[in-house]
C-alpha cells in the first residue's frame, strides 16, 4: 500500500493512463492500477476486443464505462492480443476488487518482446515514488471519493 | 481542475490547455433522439489527436418533446417502455456517455461541450470542473446549485442537472448535461420503466422530492429555450471564455448525418446489451415511525439508484444524502457502512446504523438474485427505482 492504495512494484506502469504491464516470457498481462480505478469511477462495463487483434502503445484497444463516464483502455504496449479476461468482463469489479491479480484485461503477444519500453516506469523505487505523488496529488485536488 | 483558476482569456477549463479564442456557441431546438446525439459527436472530430488546436465548442440545444435517452450501458428494454414511446411518439437513442436514463425535451436543455482530453486530469475532476459553467448559470437564474455525490448536480438537496463524460479513442471530449428547466413528471413515469402504480400512487410525490427544476424553484414558467443564455453566461463567466455564435462546419452535418444512421439511430446500437444484469430489489426496515423500505436497482453489482421510502412529510435531508452516496457505487459491504455512516440517514430514522445497512445489501441481494432469474426485466431510472414486486 502506497499512501492508502495498492499498487505492485513487481510490473511497469504508464502514469497517464494508470496501465499496468507485467511481462513473461514474451507475453505482456496488462490492467488498470488502482488509482487510474478509483479516480474513474465505479466501473460499469470493461470492452476490449477478441484475441488476434492487433494493439499498438499509446492507442486505444477498448473501452471503460464508468458510472458517469465512458473512455478508452489505452494500450501500453504494442502486439497482438492472445487472451482476454472473461471473468473481469462479466464482472468489472473484479478489477476493483484485485485489480493486480484477478482483475487483468488483457494478455498481449509482444510485437518486440527484447524491445524498450520507452514511457513506462520500472523498478520498486521509481513505481513508489510515481504513484506516491499521484495519491498526494489526486487527494489535494479532491480527486479522490474517499 | 478549477474552472476559475485560469482566470479570464478565453482558455479552456482550467489546465485543460485548450486554445485561447472565444468558444464556438451552438445553439438549436427540437434536435430528433439520433440526430441530437449524432451532431454531439461529430463535434469531437475537430478536437482529434493531429488537428490544428482550437477553442471548445459548447452547444446549447432541446430535443424534441419528447426522447428518451439511457445511458451508453443500459438495456434500452429495461429502461424505456417502448411500447409507451410509440404510442406518445417518443424517440429513443442511446448515449456516448454513462449515467441512466433521461427524458428529453423542450423542457430540458441539453449541454453539450466539445473539445480536447485534457492531458493529466481524471475524469471525476473534468465532470466537476465543467459542471461549474452549469452552476453560475443556474446561478444567474437565482438557484443555487452544488455538485453533489460527483455524480449530478443539486439544488436545494434534489437533482436538478445530470452529468456525464465521453472521450473517444481519437483523444476529443464530450461533456454532457441535461438541465431540468421543467419537467413533466406524469409522462417521465409512463415512459421510463418507473411503475408507479406499484407505490400505490406515491411515485410522483417521491420523484418530486428527489428532483427539482428551474421552474419549481423561480416559480416562473421555463423552457430550455429561457434559460439558455443563463447557462451560456455561466459558462463564459465560469471560464472566462467569450462565446462566439456559429454553426456546424457543413464536415460536421455530413459526419452527423452519418452518425445518425449508423450508430445513434441503428438497432444494432439501441439494443445492445450490457454483460450485467439489470435487477431491482427492497428490504423493510422498522423505525419508531413505523415501516421505512429502501428500494435498489443495480447493474451487476454496481448501485443504479436507492430510495428510501417511508411516511415522511418531507424527505429527511440524510436520507437525500444516502440515496446520493449509493448512487453508482459497489454493492458491498464497506461501501454501504461507509455511505450510511457519513450521511447521518440512520439518525433521521431512528434506527442503529448497521441495521439500515444490513436492509440495503438485503436489498441489494434481492436485485441480485432477481437479475440473475431475469435479466431483461425492469430496473429503473436516473431518477427513481422500480419497486419491488411484493414485501421482502
Amino acid at each position: 500500500m502506497v499512501n492508502g492504495f495498492p499498487v505492485a512494484t513487481d510490473r511497469l506502469y504508464h502514469p497517464a493512463t494508470h496501465m499496468w504491464v507485467a511481462i513473461s516470457g514474451g507475453i505482456a498481462r496488462i490492467g488498470l492500477d488502482a488509482l487510474g480505478i478509483e479516480t474513474s469511477g465505479a466501473l460499469a462495463q470493461l470492452s476490449v476486443p477478441a484475441p488476434g487483434a492487433e494493439v499498438t502503445a499509446g492507442r486505444p484497444f477498448g473501452q471503460l464505462e464508468a458510472a458517469k463516464f465512458v473512455g478508452p483502455l489505452v494500450s501500453p504496449v504494442s502486439g497482438t492480443l492472445v487472451a482476454v479476461n472473461e471473468a473481469v468482463l462479466a464482472d468489472p469489479g473484479l478489477a476493483e476488487r484485485d485489480p493486480y491479480g484477478a482483475g487483468w484485461l488483457a494478455e498481449v503477444a509482444l510485437a518486440e518482446p527484447d524491445g524498450a519500453r520507452p514511457g513506462l516506469l520500472a523498478g520498486r523505487e521509481e513505481i513508489t515514488r510515481w504513484f506516491a505523488a499521484a495519491v498526494d496529488d489526486y487527494r489535494a485536488r479532491g480527486v479522490l471519493a474517499e | 481542475m478549477s474552472a476559475r483558476r485560469q482566470g479570464g482569456g478565453g482558455t479552456g477549463p482550467g489546465g485543460t490547455g485548450a486554445p485561447r479564442g472565444a468558444w464556438r456557441l451552438l445553439r438549436d431546438d427540437g434536435a430528433g433522439a439520433a440526430a441530437g446525439l449524432a451532431l454531439d459527436e461529430a463535434l469531437l472530430a475537430g478536437y482529434a489527436r493531429g488537428e490544428p488546436d482550437r477553442p471548445p465548442t459548447l452547444r446549447l440545444y432541446s430535443y424534441r418533446s419528447h426522447c428518451a435517452l439511457i445511458g451508453r450501458y443500459q438495456n434500452l428494454a429495461a429502461e424505456v417502455d417502448l411500447g409507451e414511446c410509440e404510442r406518445t411518439g417518443t424517440q429513443v437513442s442511446r448515449r456516448p456517455t454513462g449515467g441512466g436514463a433521461i427524458i428529453m425535451g423542450a423542457g430540458q436543455l441539453g449541454v453539450a461541450w466539445a473539445g480536447r482530453a485534457p492531458a493529466g486530469q481524471r475524469p471525476r475532476e473534468i465532470i466537476e470542473s465543467l459542471s461549474a459553467g452549469v452552476t453560475a448559470g443556474l446561478a444567474r437564474l437565482g438557484i443555487a446549485a452544488s455538485f453533489r455525490g460527483k455524480n449530478d448536480l443539486e439544488a436545494g438537496g434534489r437533482k436538478i442537472a445530470g452529468l456525464g463524460l465521453y472521450v473517444d479513442g481519437a483523444g476529443g471530449m464530450l461533456f454532457h448535461a441535461s438541465v431540468l428547466a421543467g419537467l413533466d413528471v406524469g409522462f417521465m413515469l409512463r415512459v421510463l420503466r418507473i411503475p408507479a402504480a406499484k407505490l400505490a400512487g406515491k411515485a410522483a410525490a417521491a420523484v418530486a422530492g428527489r428532483v427539482t427544476t428551474v421552474t419549481e424553484l423561480t416559480g416562473a414558467e421555463h423552457t430550455a429555450a429561457t434559460i439558455r443564455d443563463a447557462i451560456a453566461a455561466g459558462f463564459a463567466e465560469a471560464f472566462g471564455a467569450g462565446l462566439a455564435p456559429g454553426e456546424p462546419s457543413p464536415a460536421e452535418r455530413d459526419l452527423a448525418a452519418r452518425l445518425a444512421a449508423e450508430r445513434y439511430a441503428n438497432p444494432a446500437w439501441l439494443h445492445e446489451r450490457s454483460m450485467s444484469a439489470d435487477g431491482s430489489g427492497s428490504a423493510a426496515i422498522r423505525t419508531p415511525a413505523g415501516l421505512a423500505r429502501v428500494y435498489l436497482t443495480t447493474h451487476g453489482d454496481l448501485i443504479k439508484s436507492a430510495l428510501v421510502v417511508g411516511d415522511f412529510n418531507e424527505l429527511p435531508h440524510a436520507l437525500a444524502e444516502l440515496e446520493s452516496a449509493l448512487r453508482w457505487r459497489r454493492l458491498d459491504e464497506a461501501t454501504v457502512t461507509g455511505a450510511v455512516a457519513r450521511s447521518g440517514a440512520a439518525g433521521a430514522l431512528g434506527v442503529p446504523g448497521p441495521a439500515l445497512a444490513a436492509a440495503i445489501l438485503a436489498a441489494g441481494r434481492q436485485a441480485g438474485e432477481r437479475a440473475t432469474a431475469a435479466p431483461a426485466r425492469s430496473a429503473g431510472s436516473c431518477y427513481f427505482p422500480e419497486p419491488a414486486r411484493s414485501a421482502t
